[in-house]
Parts: C-alpha cells; sequence; structure tokens
C-alpha cells in the first residue's frame, strides 16, 4: 500500500508528461503521476475528522498524522526505510486522547500495525485490516487515504476535457479516469475519478460497491500550496448509501521538517506526545 | 315490505340483472387476486404505536426482518473445508450485490479480535528485525507486548487454513451458536434487506439469493432457508399456489355437487355464474375502495363462495316449489318475497359481524372487515335479483329433484323425530356440548408459522436446523435511548448486561447480544485472552478505547454500528429465539420489557422492546382477537338483527343453543385434534358463523310463516325441516364436497379451512333439523303455533 498519497498531493512533477507532446497521457501514465508526486520526505498534519452518522449527529475527532516516506519514492531520504512510515495520533475527545496507530509499510509484503491504547498502557501489534476498510472508523478507507497500488487497478481514461470547479468558481482542467481493480472480489471494485491536469491532485471520486452503485463520493473543497506542495486542506468522503460522511480539514501541515525513523517506534508511539 | 320489493324487482328486472352483469365484467380487470400486496404497512396502520417503534428502531439499527440461509455439513471438517470456505465467501459476496440487499452477517463478514502471544506473532520481517531492535526496547514490559488480531474471519488476502478459521469462528463466544454452531457443522448466512423497498421485490429477490446459493452447493453441504422474510413469502407463494391448485377442483366438484342436487345443467351453470359475479363485485369493490390484495384477503372468495351457494340454494330450491304451481312472475314475486327477509336477516348478520372488523389494528384486517361485508351484502342483492331473474328465463323443470328425492322422506323422519324426543335430542345435545367442552379446555390459542408446514416442509426442517444448532429463527429487540455518550458508560454496561443475564435464564432465549458483549470481548483479548478480564472494565476511557479498537476494522465498524449509535445514545439488546407460538414470543418481548425496564429504572435512559420479533406477535396478536371480537360480536348481533327483522325478542333467544352449539362442537374437535385457535382458523369460525345463523333465520322464517298459514307447531317444523332443512344439507353437501379438496393441502390453516368447514356446516344442520325443533317443542308456551297465533292476534287488535 503507498501511504500519503491522497492528502498530500504534490505539485506537479518537474518531469511531467512530455515525452510525446503531441500525444495525451495514456491512462497508466495519469495514474503513474497521481502515485509519484511529491509529497515531501516527510510531514507533520494536525487534522479535524468530523464524522456525521445517517442521522446527522456530529462526532469529533482531533488528530496528528506524521509521515515518513519510504526509500525510493520522489523526494524520499536515502536513510528512509523501504517502505512508507504513518503515525497517527488521537487528540481529541479527551477519551480517546492518546490513542495511538502505527504503521510501517513494506513493499513486498503486508503492512505492519502498532495500536497504543493509553488505558492499557501497552503497545499491541495489529493484525488483518485491509485497504478498503474503514480508516479509524472514518467514511474513508485506508486505501483513500494512502493511496491507491498501482498495480492493484487497470486504468481507462473516461475524458481528457474534463473540469474541475473550486470553491471560488474557478474552472479547472482535468482529466476523468476510471480505476478498475483487478481483485473483483473487492468492496469498491471501481472508482471514477477527476484529476487535475495542472497538480495530479484527485480532487473528486465516485468510489463505486460491487453491485457498480456509487456508494462513496469524495469531494475536495480547499487545496493550497504549503512550502510548494500542493495540499488538500479540506475535503469529504460521503457514503451515500449509508448516508453518512466524513469531513476531514488540515489545521496545520509542514513538510520535509526532518523526521527520522525513529519517529517512528514503538517508544514513540506510546510516549503518547 | 317484501311483496312491494318483489313486485319492483320484477318490474326492473331486466335493467338491474344487466347492470349487475355489466358491472361484474368491468370489474374483472380490478379482480386480479395473482398479485398479493407484501408491504408490511398493508397490515400495519402506520400510526400503530408497535410499528412506528419499530420503524424507529429500524432507522436507527436497521430492519430486523431477516432471510436465514443455514448452510449445514455433514461433518465439520466439511464445513470448515477450503471449499466450503470459498464457497460461503463467494456466494456472500454474490449476495451482497442483490438489489435491495443491504448486508450479509456471515463467516465471510465476520470480524474476529484475538490476542495474539509474542510467539505467535512470528518473526517480524527479515528488513524490520534489526531496526525494530535498533529502536530500542518499549517502555513498557516487551515481553507482554503481545499482538492483537482484528480483522475478518475469512480474510481474502491472508487466507487462514480451513482448521485455524474453524478454531477462531468457534472460539468467539459472538459468533459461535450464533453463526456457525457449537459442532461446527452448521453455519448461517443472514441476509438483511433494505426494508423501504424489499416487500415489493421479495419473490424475486428470494429467488434470485435461492440461484445464488443452491446450484454451486458442495457436495455434502445442503442449505436451509427460513427467517421471516422466507416465512412470509412461502404464505405468499402457498396462497398463490393454492388457489392455482384448488380452485379448479373446489369449482369442479362445486358443479358436480350442484348437478347432482339439483339434476339440472341450467341450474349448475346459473350457480356458477352468480357466485362468479359475486365475487368479481366483492373483488372489484374491494379494489375500488382502494384496498390491496394480500393473503388475508384471498379469505374473501371462499367466503363469498360459501354464502353465495348457500342462498342460490335457497333460491333455486324455493324458486322449484313455486314454478311448479305458477307462472315465471308468480314464482319469482313469490320466491323473492319469501326468502327477501332471512336472506337478508343472514347476510346481515354475517356482514356486521364482518364490519366489526373496521375497529381492528390491523390494517388488512380492517380491510378484510369491510370488504367482505360489503362482499356479503352484494352477494345478498345479486342473488336476490339475478338469479330469480334468470330462473324465470328458463324453462320451467318441474320434475323430481334428487335433492327432494333422496331428502325430503328422511328430513321428515328427522323432524318427527325430533318433535317426538325432544328431551332426548336436548339430553344428546347438552351431552354433545359437555364433551366438546372437554376439547374446548385443550384448545389453546396460539399461532406458531412454523408448526402451519408440515414438518417434511422445507420450512419445518430449516426452523429445526437452525432453532437446535443455530441462534433460531425468530428475534427482537430492545431499544435504549438516552443523551449522547450515555450508553457506553460502565454503568449503563453493566445494566446491558444484567437485562442479557435474565434474559439469557428464560426458556426458548439462543443469544442475547449487546455493546457490553463487544466491550467485554476487546477487554478479554487485550489481556491477552485471560478469561478474567471477560468483563465491563470500571473506566470509561477503558471502554471508549475499546470500542474504538473495535472499529479498527471495516466489518468491525458497521458490526458496531449495528449495536449503538455512532454517539452512544442508543444502543439495542439483541434477542434471538427459537421459532415458537406468538403468544410466546409475546409474552416473552413483555417479560423482557419489564425486565429491562427495571434495570434501567432511575436513569435517563428509556427501553423500547421491539424487532421484527414484537411486530408479527402483535400482529398474529391482533389478528386473533380481532377475529375473536368479530365472532363475539357477529354471535351478538344476530339476536339484535333477528329482532329487527322478526321482530321478535323470543325467536332472538331461540338462535341462542343452535348457533352456540356447532361453535362448541368445532371448537372441541380442534382442541381434541390439538389444532390451536389461530390467524387461520379464527377465521373458519367466522365464515361458519355465517352459516351457521343462516341456517337458523332460513329455518326460523319458514315456521313463522307455515303458523302464520295455519300450520299447527309440528306441521310447521316438518315443513321447516324438509323445506330448509334441505336448503341447508345441500348447501353444507356442496360446499363440503368442494373446500374438502383443502384437507389435502400440506399447509395446514388451508387443510383445516377444508375441513373445519365441513365439520361446521354439518354440526349447523345438524342444529337446524334437531335443536330448534326440540327446543320449539319443549316451550310451547313461547314458541308453538298457538302461542304465536296468540301474540299475533293481540298485536292485531292492538
Amino acid at each position: 500500500m503507498r501511504w500519503v498519497t491522497l492528502f498530500y498531493p504534490a505539485a506537479i512533477i518537474a518531469f511531467s508528461i512530455r515525452s510525446s507532446p503531441a500525444a495525451p497521457p495514456t491512462a497508466e501514465q495519469i495514474a503513474r503521476r497521481v502515485q509519484d508526486r511529491d509529497t515531501g520526505r516527510d510531514s507533520r498534519a494536525e487534522m479535524r475528522m468530523t464524522l456525521f452518522d445517517r442521522h446527522g449527529r456530529v462526532r469529533e475527532r482531533a488528530l496528528t498524522i506524521v509521515t515518513l516516506r519510504g526509500r525510493g519514492n520522489p523526494g524520499a531520504a536515502k536513510t528512509a526505510p523501504d517502505g512508507d512510515r504513518l503515525l497517527i495520533r488521537f487528540t481529541y475527545p479527551a477519551d480517546i486522547r492518546g490513542t495511538s496507530f502505527l504503521v510501517w509499510e513494506h513493499p513486498k509484503t503486508d503492512d505492519e500495525r502498532f495500536l497504543f491504547l493509553p488505558s492499557l498502557g501497552r503497545v499491541r501489534r495489529i493484525a488483518g485490516t485491509e485497504a478498503q476498510e474503514s480508516f479509524v472508523g472514518s467514511d474513508f478507507t485506508y486505501e483513500d487515504i494512502g493511496g491507491r497500488e498501482f498495480d492493484d487497478y487497470s486504468y481507462a481514461l473516461e475524458s481528457g476535457n474534463a473540469s474541475w470547479t473550486d470553491a471560488d468558481g474557478a474552472a479547472h482542467p482535468a482529466w476523468r479516469l476510471e480505476s478498475r481493480r483487478k481483485d473483483s472480489g473487492a468492496a469498491f471494485p471501481r472508482v471514477v475519478s477527476l484529476i487535475l491536469k495542472d497538480t495530479y491532485i484527485v480532487v473528486q471520486a465516485d468510489i463505486y460497491n460491487r453491485r457498480n452503485e456509487a456508494q462513496k463520493v469524495y469531494s475536495v473543497r480547499r487545496i493550497q500550496q504549503v512550502q510548494g506542495i500542493w495540499t488538500v486542506f479540506d475535503s469529504s468522503m460521503a457514503n451515500i448509501l449509508d448516508k453518512t460522511q466524513t469531513h476531514l480539514v488540515v489545521e496545520k501541515v509542514g513538510y520535509n521538517i526532518g523526521l527520522r525513523e525513529d519517529a517512528f517506534s514503538r517508544r514513540e508511539l506510546e510516549s503518547g506526545k | 315490505m317484501t311483496r312491494p320489493l318483489a313486485d319492483f324487482l320484477w318490474r326492473w328486472r331486466f335493467p338491474l340483472t344487466a347492470a349487475i352483469v355489466l358491472c361484474a365484467i368491468a370489474f374483472i380487470p380490478r379482480a386480479n387476486i395473482t398479485h398479493l400486496d407484501n408491504d408490511v404497512t398493508a397490515w400495519f396502520s402506520r400510526a400503530d404505536p408497535v410499528y412506528r417503534d419499530y420503524e424507529r428502531f429500524r432507522d436507527e439499527f436497521g430492519g430486523s426482518r431477516t432471510l436465514i440461509v443455514a448452510l449445514k455439513a455433514d461433518t465439520a471438517e466439511r464445513l470448515f473445508s477450503r471449499s466450503t470456505l470459498d464457497f460461503i465467501e463467494q456466494v456472500t459476496g454474490d449476495i451482497e450485490r442483490v438489489d435491495t440487499v443491504e448486508r450479509v452477517d456471515s463467516l465471510a463478514t465476520a470480524t474476529t479480535v484475538e490476542a495474539i502471544r509474542t510467539s505467535d506473532l512470528g518473526p517480524p520481517t527479515s528488513d524490520l528485525e534489526p531496526r525494530t531492535s535498533d529502536l530500542g526496547p518499549p517502555t513498557s514490559d516487551r515481553s507482554s507486548d503481545g499482538g492483537l488480531d482484528v480483522r475478518r474471519l475469512l480474510d481474502p488476502k491472508n487466507a487462514d487454513p480451513p482448521e485455524e478459521v474453524r478454531r477462531r469462528a468457534l472460539r468467539d463466544d459472538l459468533l459461535r451458536g450464533d453463526l456457525v454452531s457449537e459442532n461446527g457443522t452448521v453455519t448461517a448466512l443472514v441476509v438483511s434487506f433494505d426494508e423501504q423497498r424489499i416487500d415489493q421485490v421479495r419473490a424475486g429477490v428470494i429467488q434470485t439469493i435461492h440461484g445464488i446459493v443452491d446450484p454451486k452447493l458442495p457436495a455434502g453441504v445442503k442449505a436451509y432457508y427460513n427467517g421471516s422474510l422466507e416465512i412470509s413469502e412461502t404464505y405468499n407463494r402457498i396462497t398463490l399456489e393454492n388457489q392455482r391448485k384448488f380452485v379448479p377442483p373446489i369449482l369442479v366438484i362445486t358443479l358436480i355437487a350442484v348437478y347432482v342436487t339439483f339434476r339440472s345443467w341450467r341450474k349448475m351453470l346459473l350457480t356458477i355464474v352468480a357466485v362468479g359475479i359475486s365475487i368479481l363485485w366483492t373483488l372489484g369493490l374491494y379494489s375500488l375502495l382502494g384496498y390491496s390484495y394480500n393473503v388475508l384477503a384471498s379469505m374473501l372468495v371462499p367466503l363469498i363462495v360459501v354464502l353465495a351457494i348457500a342462498d342460490d340454494v335457497h333460491i333455486m330450491q324455493h324458486w322449484d316449489e313455486e314454478r311448479r304451481h305458477k307462472p315465471p312472475e308468480e314464482a319469482f314475486k313469490a320466491t323473492v318475497a319469501h326468502l327477501a327477509t332471512p336472506l337478508l336477516g343472514a347476510s346481515g348478520t354475517t356482514a356486521l359481524g364482518m364490519a366489526s372488523l373496521a375497529t381492528s389494528h390491523v390494517v388488512a384486517v380492517r380491510s378484510f372487515g369491510i370488504g367482505s361485508a360489503i362482499g356479503i351484502m352484494v352477494d345478498f342483492a345479486i342473488s336476490l335479483v339475478f338469479v330469480p331473474t334468470l330462473l324465470s328465463l328458463m324453462k320451467a323443470e318441474t320434475g323430481e329433484t334428487p335433492h327432494e328425492k333422496y331428502l325430503v322422506e328422511p328430513l321428515r323422519r328427522v323432524s318427527i323425530f325430533s318433535t317426538r324426543h325432544p328431551r332426548e335430542v336436548i339430553a344428546m345435545s347438552v351431552a354433545l356440548s359437555a364433551i366438546a367442552a372437554f376439547g374446548i379446555v385443550r384448545l389453546h390459542v396460539d399461532t406458531n408459522h412454523i408448526n402451519f408446514f408440515s414438518p417434511r416442509h422445507p420450512l419445518g426442517q430449516s426452523a429445526r436446523v437452525i432453532d437446535s444448532d443455530l441462534s433460531g429463527v425468530y428475534s427482537f429487540q430492545i431499544m435504549l435511548e438516552g443523551q449522547p455518550d450515555t450508553l457506553n458508560t460502565p454503568d449503563s454496561l453493566q445494566r446491558m448486561e444484567r437485562v442479557e443475564a435474565s434474559l439469557r435464564a428464560m426458556s426458548n432465549v439462543k443469544k442475547v447480544t449487546s455493546i457490553a458483549d463487544y466491550v467485554k470481548r476487546v477487554n478479554k483479548e487485550l489481556h491477552d485472552g485471560d478469561p478474567a478480564a471477560d468483563v465491563v472494565p470500571s473506566s470509561s476511557r477503558a471502554i471508549a478505547e475499546e470500542l474504538f479498537v473495535f472499529t479498527l476494522g471495516g466489518e468491525g465498524r458497521r458490526e458496531l454500528e449495528r449495536m449503538a449509535a455512532s454517539d452512544y445514545s442508543r444502543a439495542q439488546i439483541s434477542v434471538k429465539l427459537k421459532s415458537m407460538s406468538s403468544d410466546v414470543v409475546l409474552e416473552l418481548v413483555e417479560q423482557a420489557d419489564v425486565a429491562a425496564k427495571a434495570a434501567f429504572k432511575d436513569t435517563a435512559i428509556t427501553v423500547t422492546t421491539t424487532g421484527s420479533g414484537r411486530l408479527f406477535s402483535t400482529l398474529d396478536h391482533y389478528l386473533v382477537t380481532s377475529q375473536l371480537s368479530s365472532f363475539g360480536t357477529a354471535f351478538f348481533t344476530v339476536f339484535g338483527v333477528i329482532f329487527l327483522v322478526f321482530r321478535s325478542a323470543r325467536f332472538g333467544f331461540l338462535t341462542i343453543a343452535p348457533n352456540v352449539l356447532p361453535v362448541i362442537a368445532v371448537l372441541g374437535v380442534m382442541g381434541f385434534l390439538d389444532i390451536s385457535m389461530n390467524i387461520a382458523t379464527v377465521m373458519v369460525a367466522s365464515v361458519a358463523l355465517g352459516v351457521v345463523d343462516d341456517d337458523t333465520i332460513h329455518f326460523i322464517n319458514r315456521y313463522r310463516r307455515e303458523v302464520a298459514a295455519g300450520a299447527t307447531t309440528d306441521r310447521a317444523i316438518e315443513l321447516a325441516t324438509v323445506h330448509e332443512g334441505r336448503a341447508s344439507l345441500s348447501t353444507a353437501i356442496i360446499n363440503s364436497l368442494g373446500f374438502g379438496v383443502l384437507m389435502l393441502s400440506e399447509y395446514k390453516p388451508t387443510a383445516w379451512f377444508g375441513g373445519l368447514l365441513g365439520l361446521t356446516m354439518a354440526v349447523a344442520f345438524l342444529a337446524e333439523v334437531f335443536i330448534l325443533p326440540a327446543t320449539i317443542t319443549l316451550l310451547p308456551s313461547m314458541f308453538g303455533a298457538d302461542a304465536l297465533r296468540r301474540t299475533r292476534s293481540r298485536a292485531a287488535a292492538a
């Protein structure tokens, strides 16, 4: 699984698709660029997650997500670990404050996940949890947060002339890309995404279930450049069938802050900072 | 009064008959009895508090009307083999793709939480090992740093060996006994639907699911289907199948019986056309009133057939008697004048009884009551106009009919016996009533839908499997409501535990689950599976964290959402039961409600007991009580109607014995045969009463007419017995033979209807020709010819 792609979309990268100026990019090329965009060596973001249930009841959560890009990814440090690292720490509400979740990605094997529960005072290694399962109880899946594994999907360009209108009413040219999961048993085998041509940010996605119903809709309300990196600051995932929604707002974000691998250790997980 | 009516009808007979026929033809498109309205609101009023509670529950936690597919393997090894697990995973996915399916709970969607000891975690990945060491030990004791396995039982990416899946499934308290049997040979797929839409497409969806599961079943594995939706659908299927299967033989036998009775092709055709027109009018008006056709409304047809044949036989028999001596006009007028009052009285009493159902809580009962009351009165009008009109166009059939040839003399002897041995007749009636009373003592009110089918029927077989190996076919829920974050506190969870404990102590309760169980399970596994940690923690923070842990798996989050609202302002306690009598379910529901209310007394949390178990047990209760109430109403109404029709209170009292005895006899036989008073048999009682009071009214009317014409008591009784008793006997024979075919049905309510209807008609006939004459003979000062004439003289003088 690839982490830190959806919420930290990169600025268009210098070597963007110009190998054949006359030919439009293929679907695979677009998907590859989305995955490979620069999201910095590391990042630290403070976020507020608002969960709406089917009755409109609201649950607020505040969390800090700290990431380290794995070796081999664009922008990653040479000393970085093989896979991405992700540390999620809940800071609000009080009853789950300090609850933390650590993910070590391994490019060729299953990810490892560790959980720290303050009341228990111990780290627990978590087995299981699939890419298309709920991310910390929200409408996002781990895949939505971490990005889709390029090789798990086949791609088709639905439209090269789509556009996306931002919150200020400005239209931006975009591609409409269909991604089909190769594993037909997946919970969400099809995604139709709107990808900005200039930034390779996924700004909207219709996510289809196994009945080919548009079950979830991802939409971005605000993107902003931080330290030269385009970042989604305000987005939401609505589950149309379940009538639930998760609103995710980045309150503060910093890139390339010099995080090292030991910031993603069990000790760090237990520290609760 | 009846003579002017006869004159009027003779004058307008052709326009009226044409109108009757044309309207019947116009009603044909509306008389669609091949489509049943399945919507639950066809039964429950939206304003009904029980239904509103269920809607509120459904809105929060989803519906609890499910389809249960139990998969039974010959061995546990077979069930937990790779091929069977793959099959479960595949069909779960395929069923989830079916329209209106909201979710499937199965081994493929189950989430387990399990402690993993450090030694079980296996070696860390090679590249992690040195780095992990580099990171240094955690602040806590490293040796206790075990793992927690929160994941789907059948993980498509990391498929455990089948024996490991079996171990995990059977180890899980929430799965064992619910989704998988204790011995590991049976598992269930519980399919929940979008209940706003499922009823409209239910048959197709269930058929699709059968089509997904059955063809792919691995060798050695059998599928059993049950659940409230399967039961409802089976009802519909059987209702329609029975219509297709039994209507043709009923029609043929009825026609043959009519032919044999009158030995007339014309009368046979006339009867079938008249009955057909009455049915078309009834169903047409029923539809015109905006009512939908459902399983209960399917009883309209047999009800109208029975009553229409009774009316038509009386009319045709009387016509034959009049036509021998009179021209058509006179025969028409005499027949109408003679029969208008008793037919009105007979129809009126039955219709009033049915109309009393309009006060029922159940929408379907209300519409059935009003629809059948209108149908009965329309049938009366049609019979009185249409049949004599067509008879007047027929060639006179003056020959002796079989019913005269074979029934007159025996009935005359019966009349002589009744009037000569009235005490013996009454004594015998009392003795029979006493014997029947023993049976009535054994009679019980009980609607057990599963028992309506033979043990060999798939529904009975599946109920046995699900009841014995899994958590049972029925369920109900206790919904708890409070302020946000009140239902995840240690105090609330402990109260839930207390409720659960009291429910588990009740017989027939198979499984009880609440979020307390989820918290206990996670707490235990976080403490390395220590059984001592299988408790609700005393810290709110620990509970919040443990509930959070459960949501780490996507299915776990969904599962938790079905047990508690996201802000913990609502939670449910789910109670699963064996299939049983609706009355026992209702009793359990009420006991659970009391226990839960007691447990949450002095808190701000409110308790509502709801779910499909409460919905349907309440519905059955409503059905039986409303029918019994209707039956009672009709029973007493008959006195009022007779008082109005005959302007005589004493003849109202005379109807008591002949009306009571058939009812006692039928109820007694039901008791001896262990046939319960249920939603099916109470309908027989209503139809039976319509027939019973018809016989009584016809007899009394004839008796009074003969007395008024100068006959002695014995002669009047003889004429009434021979003429009206003969019509009753003919009707009983025709209907019993016709509906007797229903006794071949494998669906017990249908078989009961056929058998009990015949029994009721037979006893009603016997009561008419024995008890009425004996009572009249024994009480000459009240009912004797001289007493009646004296009363008439006094009334004329006054």
